[in-house]
């Protein structure tokens, strides 16, 4: 083997700063919970912080970035319905209320 | 680059761990991480998963006052204690997967003791959590969104204990040199099944401790 590996593997600074971007976010939606009230522009920011948790730790903690693009797209995926589900709920309850009713 | 610096790199002190990073055999384009047997677990505990979240939009469009008043009632503390416990977990993971591909097994098995560390603390907490509740008059019954909450909390917790049973067995398996930068596949599928448990619970925290 005469060639270097152009490596895909996440660096451990890239690791770091991952971690600690979590750490903030997390910290942040504690705050959040404890002294906002609601309105849709909390539930957007939550809604966004949950998309980029789930992002981070796809792509970077469990190195979907460089896998299978079937399994990479439908766990990002999870991670984008899910905040808009959020938003719609909070948005039009009671179009979700009527939907669901029985 | 030689093969004899790839094989023998991960034991030589004199190598500097940026150039054993560089050396290390990067995960496969296109790969599926650890086997296809493991994502149909993760594919089946997410639609599961899925499910409770589909319960909880219902339960709460249709009792909005109460998951309002819910998330107030509970131990914002707790759970934000579990989730940088979880998520602290998933980093120690993550690192010990760039060490047993630089053929560190040892530093592996380091950091899954850090993560096994952080899934004794999230019982931990989440059973005094439990136990905070009842001194305070909450159980299953006492409302729609404390169903919800016991039913997808108790569930997420069995993930994490038998989760961390996995997390053992991988240590284990890294003492008895069983995985090497070569062979870690079922480490690999170990790790994405640990993350997918903190995925999980990445939803589950905003969901019942933080909206309103």
């Amino acid at each position: 083997m005469t060639t270097m590996f152009k490596l895909n593997q996440i660096k451990p600074k890239t690791q770091d700063a991952v971690w600690l971007t979590l750490m903030m976010l997390t910290l942040g939606n504690a705050l959040i919970a404890e002294s906002a009230d609601p309105s849709l522009w909390v539930t957007v920011i939550i809604a966004s912080s949950i998309a980029i948790k789930g992002r981070l730790v796809v792509e970077r903690f469990m190195e979907l970035h460089n896998a299978h693009r079937w399994i990479r797209f439908t766990m990002n995926l999870y991670f984008l319905v899910l905040p808009l589900m959020i938003v719609a709920v909070f948005t039009f309850p009671e179009l979700f209320a009527d939907m669901t009713r029985i | 680059m030689t093969d004899s610096a790839i094989t023998l790199g991960g034991t030589n002190p004199s190598v500097d761990q940026p150039s054993l990073i560089a050396q290390a055999v990067p995960p496969k384009a296109g790969r599926i991480p650890g086997n296809d047997a493991v994502w149909v677990g993760i594919y089946a505990e997410m639609t599961e998963f899925a499910l409770m979240f589909v319960i909880y939009f219902v339960a709460k469009v249709q009792y909005l006052t109460l998951f309002d008043q819910g998330p107030q009632q509970l131990n914002t503390l707790a759970g934000t204690l579990n989730t940088l416990a979880l998520l602290t977990s998933s980093y120690c993971v993550a690192k010990a997967m760039a060490c047993i591909r630089i053929d560190r097994p040892q530093t592996a098995a380091r950091w899954l003791y850090g993560t096994l560390a952080c899934a004794l603390c999230y019982l931990l907490v989440k059973s005094w959590e439990y136990q905070w509740n009842t001194e305070q008059g909450i159980g299953v019954d006492t409302n729609i969104f404390f169903t919800v909450y016991y039913y997808m909390t108790f569930n997420h917790f069995l993930h994490v204990a038998w989760g961390g049973g996995a997390i053992g067995w991988a240590i284990f398996q890294l003492k008895r040199g069983a995985y090497t930068a070569d062979n870690h596949e079922g480490m690999e599928a170990i790790a994405s099944y640990w993350h997918m448990i903190d995925l999980v619970w990445i939803i589950i925290f905003p969901l019942l401790y933080v909206l309103r």
